[in-house]
């Protein structure tokens, strides 16, 4: 049994991307019925989830492949299941966030904690972020959207022609410039 | 878990249905139990009300 205090050591805690992610969803799902289906890729300590269910009244699953995040996130009131991005998932899901780890990192690293695994986007920054746009049209509703927080260092021309490679048209909703790189979150929809 | 999770929920594997079979709960939801895949019989444990879908593979240790 790990013990909470290296337990939040060890999940991502809330940071501008996060709070970029989650404002920008919380207002863009604001319309959606009260039982839409939403849920949270990467939830880690479920602020993102948390804060759009408190903000919209939308009832936000959280889901993470680390035993850690997924505990800290139920604490926090966040709904959860431990699984690898979508894979355990089928949807139809009306809305999807994700903050995935973007950050491009020397491929000899190795992931020894669970905080390295939430950080690291491998060589390209895009290791959690391919899979989970190759596997995104399967779950969302048709009519559903999904919103994606990456980087400048993530290279957000190559997420857009991925995305497009899925089916999926992406488009640019919300920014914000820091010294060293630019946020930005992508709403994805099924393409017309 | 609450139960209702179950309609969104697939093995992880095959992407098929599963079974619920509930070992403990209290009145909001399940808090011990498997979720069990009609198609290729995998079993995924409930836990302190937090099912893992990992991928029998996947479900020990350490990120890889």
């Amino acid at each position: 049994m790990v013990d909470r205090e290296t337990a939040t050591e060890q999940v991502y805690q809330p940071a501008e991307d996060s709070h970029l992610l989650a404002e920008t969803a919380a207002e863009e799902l604001a319309a959606l019925p009260g039982d839409a289906r939403v849920v949270d890729v990467g939830t880690g300590s479920g602020y993102v989830a948390a804060h759009v269910g408190e903000q919209t009244g939308l009832d936000v699953l959280g889901v993470d492949i680390s035993p850690l995040a997924v505990r800290e996130a139920r604490d926090h009131g966040v709904g959860v299941v431990r699984s690898n991005l979508l894979d355990g998932l089928t949807g139809p899901f009306d809305a999807v966030t994700f903050n995935p780890p973007y950050l491009p990192t020397d491929p000899d690293a190795e992931w020894d904690d669970w905080m390295e695994y939430a950080l690291s986007g491998g060589p390209d920054g895009r290791r959690a972020i391919d899979p989970f746009l190759d596997d995104l049209p399967r779950v969302l509703a048709p009519d559903g959207r999904a919103f994606l927080l990456v980087s400048s260092l993530t290279d957000v021309g190559a997420v857009t022609a991925r995305a497009a490679e899925n089916g999926l048209a992406a488009r640019e909703v919300a920014e914000e410039s820091f010294p060293f790189e630019r946020l930005v979150v992508l709403e994805l929809a099924h393409a017309e | 878990m609450n139960e209702s999770l179950m309609d969104i929920l697939c093995c992880p594997l095959d992407k098929q249905d599963l079974e619920l079979e509930v070992v403990r709960r209290d009145d909001d939801e399940v808090l011990d139990g498997r979720l069990v895949c009609t198609e290729c019989g995998e079993e995924y444990p409930i836990e302190e009300g937090i099912p893992n879908l990992l991928p029998p593979d996947m479900r020990e240790g350490a990120p890889a």
